[in-house]
């Protein structure tokens, strides 16, 4: 034991901070993050697989040209990539997007417009 | 290695036992009720020191609840479960504070969550819940999602 | 005014202190504290701020589904819950998962105990007053979060391992990043003695501080490194080997005292300890399948199964009883937490003076969210 060992921690004070200044630096995006999903509008087939494994019911077949396609409800979902795993046609991919933000509760809802890039 | 203490275990208490499961170093039986206490307590002075865990299961179907005490012995590094059914309908078992004293908050965890009453337990206060006024919560005739539409969505 | 303060502590002896769940010496757990004058009388605990029902969540989901939830259950270790969750149902359905995937497990799972150990040192520091513990850890902890990162693609809830195996390998030079961070971790213990573990004022706060025997401790519920610091020398990994862990050749660290530095030196040991299995467990790597893709929504047979495996803070164990279908009948997760609060830090603070409770409470290592489900 010894009162003085503690003090040797001062030299930090000259070596570089761990941290990043955030948002000037930010930590390099990994491949394969899971992150927010982005849709295959061509690839979709309509199975509902996808509503059918989610854990938590985020997701809802709904009607969009003509064709069925998955609505997420980024709110309830848990990025889990579950979804993404079990797509037969591997039509629902994860990004690395992970900073969304919205003011209000009707804007978590993605829909097949959202999720595949489409919305202006 | 657990075959020493489940051919004990019969031959001293050839009428409780309903049926043993014995591997290498597990074991597991099934007790009534009547002396599933003077079980528990053989067990503990032969070494099983170790209460893991009281547990709960509900049978709805056969209008049983079963309760399963875990055990595990530090010295002979052994495992050991034993089960114990009771009626549903106002189900009641005796306590085993008085062999470890870790099992008076199992016991109560239980009690909140299925309704058992444990004979001797010196606290069964709520733990968990506040203010809970449906039937325990654990209990397979508790729908949870009918719960929350009522009381957070106002029945929709 | 002085006379007001004499005639109230006359009439009314003991006064109740609030601990939690808002304050950072705490964690998230509530109890009432009945003081007469400095010292405590008697802890009344308060918990469920954290209660969510999971073992009801589970009877209503697919195994690979509560493989995602099952992370939530103890925040700190991840890894140990999910690892007890695949392991028991890997159990019922009588299959066993492949060799690498195994290794891989037990390789993700020794990193998740630094994790926490590191996170443990961190709250200590902060509980004791010493802050400068407390933000070099969180640095360090983030190298051990980035690794997480890039082989399972989450940072604090990796959803990573299932009934089966793990979802996937590890990525082309995951072994030269983990092996670096492992000799930077290394070199960073040499900072952590000089700053918390040799420090004399630390030593002091924690020495005779809620002190237990081995017959207590049993008695009441203790497991992992609070009871190993009792002297009862019991660890799951190598009475009832999991996974890859009879491959690794270690030891599990036992202190005679049973005071509160004692288990500090405890998990201080446990951390070289692991550090040593990963890097063992790395070159021994095998090749192969990593994952049975039909176990995660197999139906599993009528009957129970039980599984304990051993987290950063004691034993965790999981008990499923099936009835034929592919979601299971009842789920029960004994958190190791759950004896260590409501059983161990009541013991141990009666008669304790109350600057003691923040250091009896961090020195048993609880994670409120293991207790409360």
């Amino acid at each position: 034991m010894s009162i003085s060992k503690p003090f040797s921690i001062v030299k930090h004070l000259f070596k570089k901070p761990m941290t990043l200044a955030f948002p000037f630096e930010a930590l390099e995006p990994v491949t394969d993050y899971r992150g927010r999903q982005v849709l295959d509008l061509e690839r979709c087939v309509g199975c509902g697989t996808c509503a059918w494994i989610c854990p938590n019911e985020a997701i809802e077949i709904v009607e969009y040209n003509g064709r069925k396609y998955p609505k997420i409800h980024l709110g309830k979902c848990c990025f889990c990539g579950l979804c993404a795993e079990y797509c037969p046609s591997e039509a629902l991919k994860m990004t690395a997007e992970a900073m969304i933000s919205m003011f209000n509760k009707a804007e978590a809802v993605y829909g097949p417009d959202k999720l595949s890039g489409k919305a202006k | 290695m657990s075959e020493e203490i489940t051919s004990s275990l019969k031959s001293n208490f050839p009428a409780s036992i309903t049926g043993i499961v014995s591997e290498d170093k597990n074991f597991s039986l099934t007790a009534k009720k009547e002396e599933f206490c003077e079980m528990l307590s053989w067990l503990k002075d032969s070494g099983f020191d170790h209460l893991s865990d009281v547990t709960c299961v509900d049978f709805i179907e056969e209008k049983e609840f079963e309760v399963i005490y875990h055990l595990w012995s530090h010295t002979r590094k052994l495992r050991g479960a034993v089960k114990v059914r009771i009626p549903r309908e106002s189900p009641s078992i005796r306590s085993v504070v008085d062999l470890w004293a870790g099992a008076q908050i199992h016991e109560r965890e239980n009690h909140e969550m299925f309704g058992i009453n444990f004979d001797g337990n010196p606290n069964l206060s709520p733990l968990f819940l506040e203010d809970w006024e449906e039937i325990p919560p654990f209990r397979k005739d508790f729908n949870s999602r009918e719960y929350v539409k009522k009381k957070y969505y106002g029945g929709e | 005014m002085e006379e007001n303060v004499l005639e109230k502590e006359i009439f009314f002896p003991t006064m109740l202190v609030p601990f939690g769940p808002q304050h950072p010496a705490s964690g998230h757990f509530h109890a009432m504290l009945k003081c007469d004058g400095e010292q405590v009388v008697e802890l009344i605990p308060y918990p469920g701020y954290l209660h969510r029902g999971f073992e009801k969540l589970m009877e209503y989901r697919l195994h690979v589904q509560n493989s995602m939830l099952v992370d939530r259950i103890c925040v700190l270790d991840p890894f140990a819950n999910e690892m007890g969750y695949a392991n028991v149902v890997e159990k019922a359905v009588g299959v066993e998962a492949p060799e690498k995937g195994k290794f891989i497990r037990t390789i993700m799972a020794e990193l998740g105990r630094i994790l926490s150990h590191i996170t443990w040192i961190g709250v200590l520091s902060m509980a004791l007053g010493l802050d400068s513990g407390t933000r070099i850890a969180w640095g360090d902890r983030e190298k051990i979060i980035r690794l997480n990162e890039i082989a399972t693609g989450g940072r604090i809830y990796p959803c990573f391992f299932v009934p089966g195996g793990v979802r996937r390998g590890f990525p082309e030079g995951f072994k030269e990043k983990a092996l670096k961070v492992l000799d930077y971790l290394e070199k960073q213990l040499n900072l952590y003695d000089n700053l918390v573990f040799q420090n004399k004022t630390v030593h002091v706060r924690l020495e005779r501080v809620g002190v237990f025997d081995s017959k207590e401790a049993a008695a009441l519920g203790a497991t992992g490194p609070n009871l190993r610091a009792c002297g009862i020398d019991t660890d799951v990994r190598r009475d009832e080997p999991y996974d890859a862990y009879p491959e690794a050749d270690f030891k599990a660290v036992t202190m005679k005292e049973g005071d509160g530095y004692a288990r500090a030196l405890c998990r201080r040991g446990e951390i070289s300890e692991s550090i040593s299995m990963v890097r063992q467990l790395l070159e021994k790597m095998p090749r192969g399948k990593i994952r049975i893709k039909e176990l995660a929504l197999a139906k599993a047979p009528v009957g129970d199964a039980h599984f304990c495996c051993e987290s950063a803070r004691g034993e965790l164990c999981f008990y499923m009883v099936s009835d034929g279908t592919n979601k299971p009948y009842r789920v029960k997760v004994r958190g190791p937490s759950f004896s260590h609060t409501l059983s161990e830090f009541p013991y141990l603070v009666r008669g304790a003076s109350i600057a003691d409770v923040p250091a009896i409470y961090w020195s048993l290592d609880p994670c409120p969210s293991d207790m409360d489900r």
